[in-house]
């Protein structure tokens, strides 16, 4: 019980760090950027490569693959998805192609081996009865840290106040003089770094193969459709609920039945309530 | 002979009333106008008619039929035709096609002469030659015509229309006005029109129902309404009612 | 009238032109080829009839594939049935996924329906991998019967039946059908003022589309003579819309050229090995950017008003 308890918190936190960047960029420029889940796989594939290959200590090597991923995700947003803006299908099928291309530079460079990324807490902690690895821990910490951050942004500096402006009304927000491109870009650079965030600290104990950006995408899609597309505290509220539903699945069922999930889970709420919990925006 | 009866129409959307206890009833043959002030309820009580929205309480019959419940297309099917404030053709398909699927949808097993019909819809608005451009190099004007055209492609007994003045010169109007009496004489059609541009609005129709914030608030001739001081305070303001008079005089 | 016995011309010289191939280069190679970018010219016009007309892109296409391909491959290895009949077994299990899966999602707006089929592709793919005691997991099914012995008969007859297919389809197209359809894309529910029940239409065209994507399965396992869960993956889907974009988008015809010109270009990429995809996923970006209204339908276009002009 307290093992489904502790590693449900940590699956959410992890999906709750995708679902929030996902749904931002999407409340704010309405993208559905297919690539997000490329963003958590080059953050996991990048300090892997900044750990082995330069032999960077590990703090710095997560803290730099991360900037690397924003700075990645600023030009996927100008170069890619600007072009396409004009409709939302495009964005789907361009984000997608660019998140194939990146796999395969990805299977091409590393092979489809999983790869090693090393954790930053190798030890096990025994909370209760329950033994813990404590990378899950960092990541449910971190992940809470990093969302309370990001809310605590967005609802107390002048720059939250504009995202969430040009989240209601893009036009108007324009007539007051905000930036909405510059406000975009921002915004994906978060975006993406909450992903490679959770790339890097899920890392060491999910699996690191060139594959890995489909399943985050489609769960981060079934979250942020669950919980309401642009609404951030929906986002979290259906994290918690696919990462405990996903945990008491494995345990109680199997572990392969957890993907479905998910899916499944998207399928009935587009089904029954299309706005999700707490959107603003029906998916009609 | 009502073709149309609404009963105690509501619609609220949160907190707010749309539509509120709107009840009136529109005689076959009619040529009636829907007025108010901006936010009154006009599209909205459209939308209650042609099924679009579903109504909190109220009952509307049309020619005996309960519409309650029915989907817009069912609704479409019985004989009510809408055009909409804002032109909306269906856009990468030429004029022709455009009039064709208006017809489609209430031919039935009928398919054979639509081709021939359209084109003579076209013709009667005004727009005969221009079967084969492509609906987004239109004007305005003749993209209003064209929605009048698709609406009466559907073989309709009631036709709604929602601004169809707007947006268009005063010469338009006057052309407009004219083809909407032809088309209500010709056919026996039942007519209901949502408008601003009074002038042309008064001269058109035969009876007038005034919304504010969702409610009915005053019902007659053209003459009577303008003249009644609750719609004068909608429209002009309390403390202003001389102000129809003073012009009046002027 | 000129067009369309331009167009009638047109496919004919086209189709005589793949019928003749096989026979003037005597390949088992080129007859292999052939026949696979007609099983893929059968995906993408089944594909191109729903999201290229409506405007509804479906991206997961490779479910209606993938049911199709595994019913055949059951039928065929655990009940020994016949490849004949799992030909229509495989449409009638398809239509019936596309009901279960497309009556909830086609009220969703475009993007929605788009993942939601996704969704649904990935579902099967990975139920798949988890019977594996039943569906032989990643190595899928294998020991199929091969529908028609002869490789050469064999091709004729996917040949006979994308064109079929996209004669069908064509004529649906230009109809009233089609028509419908169009103004779908154009704006939903002025249809439904008009009168026209926009979700019969749609379920209805999604199911035509399953039907023929099913079909195309069903020959491709008794083709390949083996099924694996890689048919329900997004490439697949990826690989039929890019062909259509290439082909040109709700043209039905251009994606047939866009089918060969793809598997043409994937069969010149073999050299390259592991690159394939990279360089197919990087031909897919450029396409969305440069040619957004294809390549094969603009430029048959072209070629007919041209030869309009001369008589």
């Amino acid at each position: 019980m307290l093992e489904i308890l502790i590693h449900g918190a940590v699956s959410s936190a992890i999906y709750a760090m995708l679902a929030v960047g996902f749904t931002l960029i999407f409340g704010v420029a309405r993208v559905l950027n297919l690539a997000h889940g490329s963003f958590y796989a080059l953050g996991a594939y990048g300090t892997f490569v900044l750990t082995t290959h330069l032999k960077m200590p590990l703090l710095p090597a997560a803290l730099l693959a991360v900037a690397f991923v924003a700075a990645f995700g600023v030009v996927v947003e100008r170069v890619f998805v600007r072009p396409m803006r004009r409709s939302q299908l495009g964005v789907l099928m361009i984000t997608l192609a660019v998140a194939l291309v990146i796999e395969q530079a990805l299977f091409l460079t590393f092979g489809s081996e999983y790869r090693n990324v090393p954790a930053f807490v190798d030890e096990k902690f025994t909370l209760g009865h329950v033994d813990v690895g404590g990378q899950r821990l960092l990541a449910l910490g971190v992940g809470i840290v990093a969302i309370g951050a990001l809310w605590l942004f967005i609802q107390y500096t002048r720059l939250g106040s504009a995202i969430l402006a040009i989240s209601q009304d893009p036009v108007a927000a324009g007539y007051m003089g905000i930036p909405s491109d510059r406000i975009f870009s921002i915004v994906m650079a978060l975006s993406a770094a909450l992903a490679a965030l959770a790339g890097i600290l899920a890392g060491p104990f999910l699996t690191v193969q060139p594959t890995m950006w489909l399943l985050p995408i489609v769960k981060a899609f079934a979250i942020v459709v669950v919980g309401g597309l642009g609404s951030i505290p929906g986002s979290i509220l259906a994290a918690l609920m696919l990462g405990y539903a996903e945990t008491i699945v494995g345990y109680l069922i199997s572990t392969s039945w957890t993907e479905i999930v998910s899916v499944a889970a998207t399928l009935l709420m587009l089904v029954v309530r299309p706005a999700g919990f707490f959107g603003r925006r029906a998916a009609f | 002979m009502s073709l149309l009866e609404v009963e105690g129409l509501d619609k609220h959307f949160g907190g707010l009333y749309a539509v509120r206890d709107v009840s009136f009833s529109v005689a076959k043959g009619e040529i009636v106008g829907i007025l108010g002030p901006n936010g009154a309820g006009k599209t909205t009580l459209y939308n209650l008619l042609t099924g679009f929205i579903a109504a909190d309480r109220g009952r509307i019959t049309f020619d005996g039929r309960d519409l309650r419940g029915l989907l817009p297309h069912r609704i479409a099917r019985l004989g009510i035709s809408r055009t909409f404030q804002l032109c909306r053709p269906f856009v990468g398909m030429t004029v022709l096609e455009n009039v064709i699927v208006g017809a489609l949808g209430t031919a039935g097993k009928n398919r054979a002469g639509l081709d021939s019909r359209a084109r003579a819809l076209l013709t009667s608005v005004g727009l005969a030659g221009k079967e084969q451009l492509a609906v987004d190099v239109l004007s305005y004007g003749d993209q209003r015509r064209l929605e009048i055209a698709r609406a009466l492609a559907a073989q309709p007994s009631l036709l709604l229309l929602d601004e169809p003045f707007a947006g268009l010169g005063s010469s338009e109007i006057a052309d407009l006005a004219t083809l909407i009496r032809r088309v209500h004489a010709e056919q026996g059609l039942t007519v209901m029109l949502i408008e601003h541009k009074l002038r042309e609005f008064m001269r058109l129709v035969q009876r007038v129902i005034v919304l504010d914030f969702g409610e009915v608030i005053a019902h007659g001739t053209p003459d009577e309404v303008v003249r009644h001081p609750k719609v004068i305070e909608a429209y002009v303001g309390r403390g202003n009612e001389g102000f129809v008079e003073r012009n009046d005089a002027a | 009238m000129v067009g369309k016995k331009l167009n009638l011309a047109g496919a004919t010289v086209f189709v005589a032109f793949m019928a003749l191939l096989p026979l003037v280069f005597d390949s088992r190679y080129l007859i292999g080829v052939l026949t696979v970018s007609a099983i893929y010219g059968i995906w993408a016009v089944s594909w191109d009839f729903m999201s290229g007309l409506t405007g509804r892109e479906n991206f997961g296409h490779s479910l209606f594939i993938g049911v199709g391909a595994y019913t055949a491959g059951f039928l065929n290895t655990l009940l020994g049935v016949s490849g004949w009949w799992s030909l229509p077994a495989a449409m009638v299990v398809a239509v019936l996924f596309a009901l279960l899966i497309g009556l909830p999602t086609l009220r969703l707006r475009g993007p929605y329906f788009a993942l939601a089929m996704l969704s649904g592709a990935v579902i099967m793919q990975r139920l798949m991998l988890i019977f594996w005691e039943h569906t032989g997991g990643e190595e899928g099914i294998h020991g199929i019967e091969p529908l028609i012995r002869s490789q050469l008969v064999f091709y004729y007859f996917v040949l006979g039946t994308l064109v079929a297919v996209t004669a069908l389809l064509l004529a649906l197209a230009r109809s009233h059908w089609g028509l419908v359809l169009r103004a779908i894309r154009g704006d939903e529910a002025t249809c439904q003022a008009a009168g026209l029940n926009v979700t019969f239409y749609k379920i209805a065209s999604l199911l035509i589309s399953a039907a023929c994507a099913g079909a195309g399965g069903a020959i491709y396992a008794h083709y390949q003579l083996q099924v694996s869960p890689q048919l329900f993956a997004v490439v697949t889907s990826i690989t039929i819309i890019t062909m259509v974009y290439v082909g040109g988008m709700a043209s039905i015809y251009g994606p047939v050229g866009g089918a060969i010109l793809l598997v043409l270009l994937t069969e010149l990429l073999r050299n390259f090995g592991e690159w394939r995809l990279m360089i197919y996923s990087c031909a897919l970006i450029l396409i969305l950017f440069f040619l957004p209204n294809g390549l094969i339908a603009p430029t048959w276009q072209r070629i007919r008003a041209r030869l309009g002009r001369r008589r």
